[in-house]
């Protein structure tokens, strides 16, 4: 059991704290990533795991043991670096069989691991090229070719994919997916990028500054973050956020705002919450638009039509704050010039408190 | 638009400028060569005479005779070779360690370390006490006093530093995680990537050892181990205060001047064979230190 544990990991330089007690469970085999803003802390408690930064406080346990004091490589972990440090004066097979040999392992074993990998990996005809002489999707594959072929308990991966372009992302966010099924190692993975996340993670971990925010499964971050944060984070364009009053709506509780009001799902904090100022939060997928606003929608002006193919963003001014409606385009484009309010479903609706941020309690919903 | 002008007058008349001024410096250092060859060569009348400009005036290879069959100078010849190339290796096998040691965060104490070497470039101790330090620790007349009393220096430690602190720290920690202990590091990743700048530096160590004088001539009596730079030295001298030499100079188709030209050359042939094997890594080698990528 290869599991990974972290128990009220600090982090800290001198004075300034910069991870807060981290406590995070990763389960073996699974699949863990670690997201955030720049500076959260995430690429810290990586390094911290990797044995590549110290652990100030707190105790950090990989298959059952105790690493705090253990150098990096005597914990069976491996970790693909955001620039892929890949030497440059070897080919790829010896960047690969570079942990092999100083592990002195004997040549026969090196010669069929560095096939196999090769194999995995579509290398087997770059093996004498140098790594100046790849292209960076090639690189990524080499620094990856590097990790697995020590078949280590734990695979770290620091924003492996942000020095790639946008297609090229794309294709090696699935390729890492499915070398993961392939070969199931505990992977803890971290990236600023959500949707990197959203795609690879069997559970998510959102910090900021130094704290986790939130554990979840992707959609369970998507429909119940637990704050504001949380909600702004995941999700593109991310949630709207509106500040609003709570009034009784006579069949249950609504959201007051400058432009009109919704009905919010009749929940009993939600009711207690009357007359109290709230942040409302919308998805703009889950914002419908409407061209008359009456009751039960809010009315607003249309700034700008973002046309992306099967769908539209509508960037909308409530208030003199923005609201984005994420709309389907097909048969609707000739109306979407006239939109001038929108509603939503109440259950699809997420209130947080003004002050903390957290979201009042009952509004979970399953996928 | 066949002949569109890419060039103002005044870039044109700026590149001529520095061609004649480049023409100017590569002729005034590239003179004493030719002028030393054509000495060389030339008959010690002609040489003594002063009649010797660009080439040789009545061409012999006397002066060469009279150096090659002296043991002394075969011997000098030798000694330089054991002062340099035993002196390079000395010098690299301090640099290399020292240099990557003072260019890691974790070393304790890095800031005064390094003062300490910087300090070095600007303040020694000084002729008198270095020669008495040599002599109390037994170095003088020895091989080994000359070969490690000047392995390291401030300055090539210093360009050896920058090039490692330049190198990603990802390398390092890569390298960590593959399981390698740090001489591991330093040998398997950091001395493969730094050859332009260990060839620089090597190059350095090279030329001032090959040319090195001064501290040979204080620091060794024994004949038998001074190196070619001294052996001129000791052989204008000789010549010069010889009677019997000056007296048969006239008819003699070498004289002193020949003599120590051909000394001269012989001592540039090898710096001349090496430096072109090792001219990409020094262009390279140069910039390195500065240059983050």
């Amino acid at each position: 059991m290869s599991g990974v544990k972290l128990d009220s990991i600090v982090k800290a330089y001198g004075a300034l704290q910069v991870v807060h007690g981290i406590d995070l469970n990763v389960n073996e085999k699974e699949f863990v990533v670690l997201v955030g803003p720049s500076g959260c802390g995430k690429s810290t408690t990586l390094r911290m795991i990797a044995g590549l930064e110290e652990i100030s406080d707190g105790q950090l346990t990989i298959d059952g043991r105790v690493m705090n004091r253990v150098a990096p490589k005597d914990r069976d972990v491996a970790m693909v670096f955001q620039n892929y440090a890949l030497y440059p004066h070897l080919n790829v097979a010896d960047n690969i069989a570079f942990g092999l040999r100083i592990r002195k392992e004997s040549a026969k074993t090196i010669d069929a691991s560095i096939e196999e990998v090769g194999n995995i990996l579509g290398l087997t005809e770059y093996m004498d090229r140098r790594p100046a002489d790849l292209s960076g999707g090639q690189r990524q594959r080499v620094a990856m070719g590097r990790a697995i072929v020590r078949r280590p308990k734990v695979f770290l991966f620091d924003e492996p994919l942000s020095n790639l372009d946008a297609k090229l992302r794309t294709q090696m966010r699935a390729e890492i997916k499915r070398l993961h099924k392939r070969l199931g190692a505990t992977s803890i993975y971290v990236t600023h990028d959500q949707v990197e996340a959203m795609t690879l993670a069997d559970r998510i971990v959102v910090m900021n500054d130094g704290r986790i925010e939130q554990i979840g499964t992707p959609m369970e971050l998507f429909l119940n973050p637990a704050n504001a944060f949380v909600a702004g984070f995941l999700g593109a364009p991310p949630m709207n956020q509106i500040t609003a009053t709570i009034a009784d709506g006579g069949n249950g509780p609504v959201a007051e705002f400058p432009g009109g009001s919704l009905a919010l799902a009749p929940l009993p904090d939600l009711q207690n919450a009357v007359g109290k100022s709230v942040i409302v939060g919308i998805r703009p997928e889950y914002a419908q638009t409407v061209t008359e606003p009456g009751p039960g929608s809010v009315s607003c002006d249309l700034d700008l039509v973002e046309t992306l193919g099967s769908e539209a963003l509508l960037h909308m001014s409530l208030g003199n704050k923005p609201f984005v409606i994420r709309t389907e385009t097909l048969g609707n484009i000739a109306r979407l010039n006239s939109v001038n309010g929108f509603t939503a479903d109440p259950e699809l609706i997420k209130v947080f408190d003004a002050d903390t941020g957290l979201a009042l309690s009952g509004q979970t919903r399953a996928a | 638009m066949a002949n569109m002008n890419l060039y103002s007058r005044g870039d044109k008349t700026f590149v001529i400028i520095n061609m004649v001024l480049i023409g100017i410096f590569t002729l005034s250092t590239l003179y004493p060569f030719v002028y030393i060859t054509a000495m060389s060569f030339s008959s010690g009348f002609a040489a003594t005479a002063g009649k010797v400009v660009l080439t040789p005036v009545q061409a012999t290879a006397e002066a060469y005779n009279y150096i090659l069959s002296d043991r002394m100078f075969w011997v000098s010849y030798g000694n330089t070779f054991i002062y340099t190339i035993g002196g390079t290796l000395m010098s690299l096998a301090f640099l290399i360690p020292g240099a990557y040691a003072l260019s890691r965060p974790q070393l304790y104490g890095r800031r005064f370390w390094n003062l300490i070497v910087a300090f070095t470039m600007w303040f020694n101790a000084g002729l008198i006490p270095f020669f008495l330090n040599m002599r109390d620790l037994g170095l003088l007349d020895s091989y080994f006093g000359i070969i490690i009393g000047f392995a390291v220096n401030g300055f090539n430690l210093i360009l050896l530093r920058n090039f490692f602190e330049g190198v990603p720290s990802s390398f390092e920690e890569a390298a960590r995680m593959d399981g390698a202990n740090d001489f591991q590091v330093l040998w398997k990743v950091y001395v493969p990537l730094a050859k332009p700048a260990i060839a620089t530096v090597a190059l350095f160590c090279m030329v001032a050892r090959w040319n090195g004088f001064f501290w040979a001539m204080v620091l060794l009596q024994d004949e038998d181990k001074i190196p070619l730079q001294v052996y001129l030295r000791h052989t204008i001298a000789t010549l010069s205060d010889d009677p019997e030499f000056t007296a048969t100079q006239l008819n003699a188709s070498y004289s002193f001047e020949t003599v120590s030209a051909a000394i001269i050359v012989c001592s540039i042939i090898p710096v001349l064979i090496i430096y072109p094997f090792i001219q990409k890594y020094f262009e390279k080698g140069i910039l390195l230190g500065g240059v983050k990528e």
